[in-house]
């Protein structure tokens, strides 16, 4: 009996993981076969290496590279931001802090994961912008500045988690016999937590730059979305928000869709790459 | 015992799922595209349906849901509107996705009407093939600044060729358009370059000169609107029913002398406005007629006006 419902357990397990496996097949080859429409009419490079993007002129003015740049540098500027605060807290988490209130405190840096991007968008614009504005005295608050603020707050629960982990473990390991040493607790952070955790700091780096550059609603609220060489104080344009922004409007079939589903192509080559780049980091590290 | 029967319970709930899935995917399939289209359409003229939905622009789509809810309100099940009308609540969904999702949403049959704020393109009627178009309202853009810039206080009238300098970037610093202004950047709004208002603002103001590059684009009307109301250098192309919503907020500005007014709007001395159509794949069922005369009649107008839209009547 048991060993025939552990078979039909088994069948039904694998169904269900083909059937997940399928359903990213079907998007993966969705948004490639609306791609390819595109590349038919403009050479990947020519997407891929050009400056311009107006949807209302000629076909060769759908380029992305600009959009490109945008992507990386927002997400970037939200990794410098975040990596110290996270990694600071990391250490700090498992460390310094023992028993309940290290409990309280992650669930508190859970929960800033669990906010939708809409009100972490909202906030961006209310706050960061208006202060760049009225403080600063900004022309506009809208940059790539104010975008990696606000993205630094919305990767932190990833770098944190990631990090804490692997920290965790090393000070578990190391705590007895550094005590049994005599050494003190700074010197052993420095010179045993984080060097020993580096690995999954990069892991953690990587999973929140991955995050980072998927962002669309926060991102489109503070980044101005202009297709231009973005700036750090400057307006810029990311690969999300340029397909959110533009998808509703875009006349169904024509170049500006496909060319749409093709800079989602783009992304999530790059998305892909950045993963590879997870997967052997990790493998590296055998979490 | 119990464990096994669960679990044997939610395998076969997964099956039914995944078959009953199939079994309806089934028949569209087997039937060739023509007739299987006109088979839908004809059905969807014998057999009553409750509901309707509306999909597209999200300047109308406030529009249309104020109104839905109004009519329901007042009829709650459909006997009432019309005695040959089974007694079926009313219910009217409206969501917004923009002009070409509108369009998108009729092609494809996922809602029964597609709301546009611009006309219909020939490429578009052609897909659709049989569009009937109903046209409910004029919205127009206005040059709308901030109440705090200076500019107002020497002029309230930018010509053509102004509007075009300042959104294509040759006036970079609001001293460029006027001298006395003090030297501070003009901050350029717009909606997303792909867009109806701003193909309507192309066509009508820019002609073949292109909006300047790093133009901030909102990605609603209202997006827009809340940029102009809170930076005071911002100027952008806020709809009429909007600058009208937020009355004394952002001040719209005269184009070449004229006044974006109701009357200017409808004779088109105003001339950057843009048509609110429904549009609809195929005939209209009673009930898909009985909503629209409401929404085509005195009190629809009534409230396509208080929302601060022109109507067409």
């Amino acid at each position: 009996m048991y060993k025939l419902l552990d078979k039909v357990f088994g069948i039904v397990i694998k169904l269900l993981a083909l059937f997940s496996l399928l359903l990213l097949a079907f998007i993966v080859l969705f948004i490639f076969k609306e791609s390819v429409v595109f590349f038919k009419e403009v050479p990947v490079l020519n997407f891929i290496t050009g400056r311009r993007w107006n949807p209302l002129k000629s076909p060769n003015d759908l380029s992305i590279f600009n959009i490109i740049l945008g992507t990386l540098y927002v997400s970037v500027v939200a990794i410098i931001i975040a990596l110290p605060i996270g990694v600071g807290s990391g250490i700090l988490l498992s460390t310094y802090i023992k028993g309940k209130w290290k409990i309280v405190i992650r669930g508190i840096i859970d929960i800033l994961a669990g906010i939708p991007s809409v009100v972490y968008g909202f906030i961006g614009l209310l706050v960061i912008v208006k202060f760049f504005e009225n403080t600063l005295d900004f022309s506009t608050g809208e940059s790539v500045l104010a975008g990696g603020i606000l993205l630094s707050a919305m990767v932190l629960p990833y770098i944190i988690s990631t990090c804490q982990e692997t920290m965790d473990k090393v000070y578990e390991e190391h705590s007895l016999s550094s005590k049994a040493l005599g050494i003190s607790k700074t010197y052993m952070v420095r010179k045993i937590v984080v060097p020993e955790s580096r690995k999954s700091i990069i892991a953690a780096t990587i999973l929140a730059l991955g995050r980072a550059m998927g962002e669309t609603m926060a991102v489109m609220m503070v980044i101005g979305n202009a297709p231009i060489a973005p700036r750090l104080l400057g307006r810029a344009q990311t690969i999300p928000s340029l397909i959110a922004l533009e998808m509703g409007m875009a006349e169904v079939g024509s170049l500006h869709y496909h060319a749409l589903f093709a800079s989602g192509l783009v992304l999530m080559i790059m998305l892909l790459i950045i993963n590879i780049i997870l997967y052997y980091i990790k493998k590296g590290i055998g979490i | 015992m119990k464990k096994s029967l669960s679990i044997f319970l939610s395998v076969l709930i997964i099956f039914s799922i995944i078959l009953t899935g199939c079994t309806k995917e089934a028949p569209s399939g087997t039937t060739g595209e023509e007739t299987g289209n006109r088979e839908t359409a004809n059905e969807s003229i014998n057999t009553f349906r409750a509901q309707m939905t509306f999909n597209g622009s999200s300047t109308l789509a406030p529009v249309i849901s104020a109104i839905a809810t109004d009519f329901i309100e007042e009829y709650t099940t459909w006997d009432k509107v019309d005695p040959s009308f089974p007694a079926e609540n009313i219910s009217i969904y409206v969501s917004a996705g923009g002009s070409g999702a509108g369009v998108k949403a009729v092609l494809e049959e996922t809602a029964d009407f597609g709301m546009l704020a611009r006309e219909i393109k020939d490429e578009e009627n052609q897909k659709i093939g049989d569009p009937k178009e109903f046209k409910l309202g004029i919205d127009a853009l206005t040059v709308s600044i901030n109440p705090e810039n200076p500019l107002l206080k020497i002029k309230d009238d930018l010509s053509t060729e102004e509007v075009k300098k300042i959104f294509s970037g040759e006036y970079k610093y609001w001293d460029e358009v006027e001298s006395s202004l003090p030297h501070r950047e003009i901050v350029v709004v717009i909606r997303d370059l792909g867009g109806g208002a701003h193909e309507v603002f192309q066509k009508s103001v820019m002609g073949d000169t292109e909006v300047r590059e790093d133009a901030i684009q909102a990605p609603s009307m209202g997006a827009l609107v809340t940029k102009v109301i809170e930076n005071k250098d911002a100027i952008g192309y806020a709809s009429f029913g909007m600058v009208n919503q937020n009355i004394g907020k952002l001040i719209p500005l005269k184009v070449d002398g004229v006044e974006a007014t109701k009357e200017n709007i409808v004779s088109g001395s105003y001339k950057i406005s843009r048509p609110l159509i429904a549009v609809k794949k195929g005939e209209l069922t009673p009930e898909q007629q009985a909503f629209m005369d409401v929404l085509t009649s005195e009190k629809g107008s009534a409230i396509i006006e208080k929302m601060g839209y022109v109507p067409v009547k």
